[in-house]
C-alpha cells in the first residue's frame, strides 16, 4: 500500500490518542523489508552513528573492522595516532580491502591488483604506476581511501555519520552527552574496552532491541529467575521511585536504583566483603573528586542509557556497551563489549566479569530471556499481519500516559521512554501521515533532567 | 592413548564414555545429574569468539561461571520461568577427536574434543561446532569437571543463538 508521499510506507505507523490515552505502534514497523530500506536510507544513512570506543585502537597502527549500516569500515588509529573511519572498499574496483577483524598495520594492501595505502588514507603503492601517469597529476590523489564524511568523538566513544550535513556530535547528543561523561568519571585512572566482544545475531527487529531496553515493565515476569538468584544473594529488587526520560534526539535514559549495586560504587552482599573495603575507598575518592552530589549522580545510580539509533549503554553492575547493526528487518546483529576501569585491581575486575557476563550477555542468565521476547515477539506479530480489522496489527505502549497527562515523571515501568523513541523514529522516517495524533498532546513533555 | 593420573590409569576411551554419558544427560536435560558431573568449585566458561587468552578477567565472554554461578545457572534452567529455554531447546550433540593432554597442574587431566551441538527451536535448527577444553580430576566415583570450558568454532553467534542452553 504506497503512501501519500509515494515512498511505498503506509500512513498511521505511529497512532497517539490523548483522549482515549493510547499509544499504538504499527506491526508493519518490525517486519516490512520496505521500512527496513527506507530506515537505511533515512536514518542510518544520515544520522550520527556508533562506531566504537577510542580504547579499542589504543596505540597507532591499531585497526578493527566493523560493519555499521550495512558498510564495511576500518575503524583504525594512523601512524600519527589520529582516529579514522574509512571504508573497507579498495578504491580501485571495490574489494574488500582489509579482511582481518582486528590488528595492527600502517599498510593495507589490496590483494586483487595489491594497491597498497597508508593508514592516514594515502596511496602508498601502485604497481605498474607509470601506466596512470599519463592521466595526469590527480590520479593518486584521487585513489585515496574513501573516508566516512563525518567522525568525532565524545568521552573515547567515536560516531561516525555517511552525511556530510551532519550537527556537530556534541549538538546531537543534547542531553545524552552528559551520561557518558559521568560514565567517563567513575574512575580517575579512565575506563577502556576490555578484548572479547560479545558478538551474537538476534532474529529480531532491531526496534525491539531498544524497546526492551527501555522497559523496566518486563524486568520482574521476564528476568524471573535471575531476580530469584539475585533475591537469594541477599538483594531485593524493587521498581519503586525509578524514573525513565526522553532526553530529546531520540535518546532515552532509565534511571535504576533498585536493581542492583555497582561495583566499586554501591556495594550489595553478592560482592562479598572484601569489596565493600574497596567500594568505601574509591566511593570516598569520588567525592573528594566529584563533589557530594555530582558523586551521587555518578556512582549510585545505575543508568541505562539508548543513544539513537544504534548505541545502548548499560551502566549497572558494570559497564556494557551494545551495538546494534540491522541486517534485515527481522534480523539484528549485536555487539557487545565491557567497559572497564583501567589498571582495576585483580579480584575487582574478576568479580566485575563474573557480574556483568551473568546479567548482560546472550549466555547470562537474564538476557536469553529477552532475547526470547524478541524473537517471540517478531514471530508472534505473524498473527495479524495484514488483518483488515481496524487497529489490530498494532502494538500497545500506552502505560504511563495517565501520569503523563497529569504531568507526573513517567517510571522506568512504564512505557514514556518507548514513546519518545517512536516519535523520533516516525520524525526521522519522514513519511507524511506516519503520526497520527488525535486529542490534545499536553503542553509540557517531561523531557531531560538536571544532573549537573 | 593413557595418560597417569595420581596413580590412576585414564585411558581415552574412560574419558570418551565420561563425555558420552555428559552429552545424553544434557541432550535429555538432566540437569541435577550435569551439576554432579563437577566437583565443588569448579568453573564453566565460554570463551567470546575473537579472544585468544586464558584468562576470562581480562575479557568480555559469553559465560564465566564460578562455582555459585554455575549452581545458580542450572537452578535456573529447572525452572518454568527460564523463558529461553521454556519449552527447552531439543539438542542433540556429538563429539569427537577425543585428545589426553597433560595439564599445568598435577592430579589434573586436560582434555580436548571437538563437538556439534545441533539445536532445534522455534521451528529454527541450528548448529554449533567448537572445541572442548577442560581439565578433568580423576576420583573414586569416576572424572569429575574442575574446569569445563567450550570454545566456539564460530567467528560470531549467528542469528538464534543465544546460549540459553548448555554448549
Ligand atoms: S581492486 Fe584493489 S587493487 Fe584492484
Ligand atoms: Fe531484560
Amino acid at each position: 500500500m504506497p503512501g501519500p508521499d509515494g515512498t511505498g510506507l503506509p500512513g498511521r505507523l505511529v497512532v497517539e490518542d490523548w483522549d482515549a490515552l493510547t499509544f499504538r505502534v504499527n506491526r508493519v514497523a518490525y517486519r516490512s523489508e520496505e521500512v527496513f530500506q527506507a530506515e537505511r536510507d533515512r536514518i542510518w544513512a544520515r544520522t550520527w552513528l556508533y562506531l566504537g570506543h577510542e580504547t579499542e585502537v589504543a596505540t597507532p597502527n591499531d585497526f578493527k573492522t566493523r560493519t555499521l549500516g550495512g558498510r564495511p569500515l576500518i575503524f583504525c588509529r594512523d601512524a600519527d595516532g589520529d582516529i579514522q573511519a574509512w571504508l573497507n572498499s579498495c578504491p580501485h574496483r571495490g574489494t574488500i580491502l582489509c579482511r582481518e577483524r582486528e590488528g595492527s598495520t600502517k599498510l593495507f594492501q589490496c590483494f586483487y591488483h595489491a594497491w597498497t595505502f597508508r593508514n592516514s588514507g594515502d596511496v602508498a603503492a601502485i604497481p605498474g604506476k607509470d601506466a596512470y601517469e599519463a592521466a595526469g597529476e590527480g590520479f593518486l590523489d584521487s585513489m585515496r581511501l574513501r573516508a566516512v564524511p563525518r567522525l568525532e568523538s565524545h568521552e573515547g566513544f567515536v560516531f561516525v555519520s555517511f552525511d556530510p550535513d551532519v550537527p556537530p556530535l556534541l549538538e546531537y547528543l543534547g542531553d545524552a552527552a552528559d551520561y557518558m561523561t559521568m560514565i567517563s568519571q567513575q574512575h580517575e585512572a579512565g575506563m577502556e574496552v576490555l578484548p572479547g566482544t560479545q558478538m551474537y545475531g538476534v532474529r529480531g527487529n532491531w526496534k525491539l532491541g531498544v524497546e526492551n531496553a527501555m522497559d523496566g515493565y518486563h524486568f520482574s515476569p521476564t528476568h524471573n529467575t535471575f531476580v530469584g538468584y539475585l533475591r537469594e544473594t541477599g538483594f531485593a529488587v524493587t521498581d519503586d521511585d525509578q524514573y525513565a526520560y526522553n532526553l530529546g534526539n531520540g535518546h532515552s535514559l532509565l534511571v535504576l536504583t533498585g536493581h542492583g549495586g555497582r561495583i566499586s560504587m554501591l556495594w550489595e552482599p553478592r560482592f562479598g566483603e572484601d569489596e565493600k573495603v574497596r567500594t568505601e575507598a574509591h566511593r570516598a575518592e569520588m567525592d573528594r573528586r566529584l563533589g557530594p552530589e555530582r558523586a551521587r549522580y555518578v556512582a549510585d545510580e545505575s543508568h541505562i542509557l539508548f543513544v539513537w539509533p544504534n548505541l545502548l549503554l548499560f551502566d549497572l553492575e558494570g559497564l556494557s556497551i551494545r551495538q546494534l547493526e540491522p541486517v534485515a528487518a527481522d534480523r539484528t546483529d549485536v555487539r557487545a563489549w565491557q567497559l572497564a576501569p583501567r589498571g582495576e585491581d585483580a579480584d575487582t575486575r574478576a568479580l566485575r566479569m563474573k557480574t556483568m557476563v551473568s546479567f548482560v550477555g546472550p549466555g547470562g542468565l537474564a538476557t536469553p530471556d529477552d532475547i526470547e521476547a524478541y524473537e517471540a515477539v517478531q514471530r508472534g506479530i505473524e498473527a495479524t499481519a495484514a488483518d483488515t480489522r481496524p487497529g489490530m496489527d498494532y502494538s500497545d505502549m500506552s502505560r504511563g500516559m495517565v501520569d503523563e497527562v497529569k504531568g507526573v515523571q513517567g517510571r522506568s515501568i512504564d512505557e514514556g521512554a518507548m514513546r519518545g523513541f517512536w516519535r523520533h523514529w516516525v520524525d526521522a522516517l519522514g513519511v507524511e501521515d506516519g503520526l497520527a495524533v488525535s486529542g490534545d498532546r499536553p503542553e509540557r513533555f517531561l523531557e531531560g533532567r538536571n544532573v549537573r | 592413548m593413557t595418560a597417569l593420573i595420581g596413580g590412576r590409569e585414564i585411558t581415552r576411551a574412560d574419558v570418551e564414555d565420561f563425555l558420552y554419558d555428559e552429552a545424553e544427560i544434557l541432550d535429555a536435560w538432566k540437569y541435577d545429574d550435569w551439576l554432579a558431573l563437577f566437583e565443588p568449585g569448579a568453573r564453566f566458561e565460554v570463551p567470546a569468539t575473537d579472544w585468544k587468552g586464558e584468562s576470562f578477567f581480562e575479557s568480555g565472554s559469553f559465560v564465566t561461571d564460578d562455582w555459585d554461578l554455575l549452581r545458580a545457572r542450572v537452578k535456573r534452567l529447572k525452572s518454568r520461568k527460564a523463558h529461553a529455554e521454556n519449552p527447552p531447546s531439543r539438542t542433540h550433540r556429538m563429539i569427537s577427536n577425543v585428545r589426553l593432554r597433560e595439564a599445568d597442574e598435577p592430579g589434573l587431566l586436560r582434555v580436548t574434543a571437538s563437538f556439534i551441538v545441533h539445536r532445534a527451536r522455534d521451528g529454527e535448527f541450528d548448529a554449533y561446532v567448537g572445541r572442548y577444553d577442560h581439565l578433568l580430576v580423576p576420583g573414586d566415583e569416576g572424572l569429575r569437571f574442575r574446569r569445563r570450558r567450550a570454545v566456539l568454532g564460530h567467528e560470531h553467534l549467528t542469528a538464534g543463538a543465544r546460549l540459553s542452553f548448555i554448549l
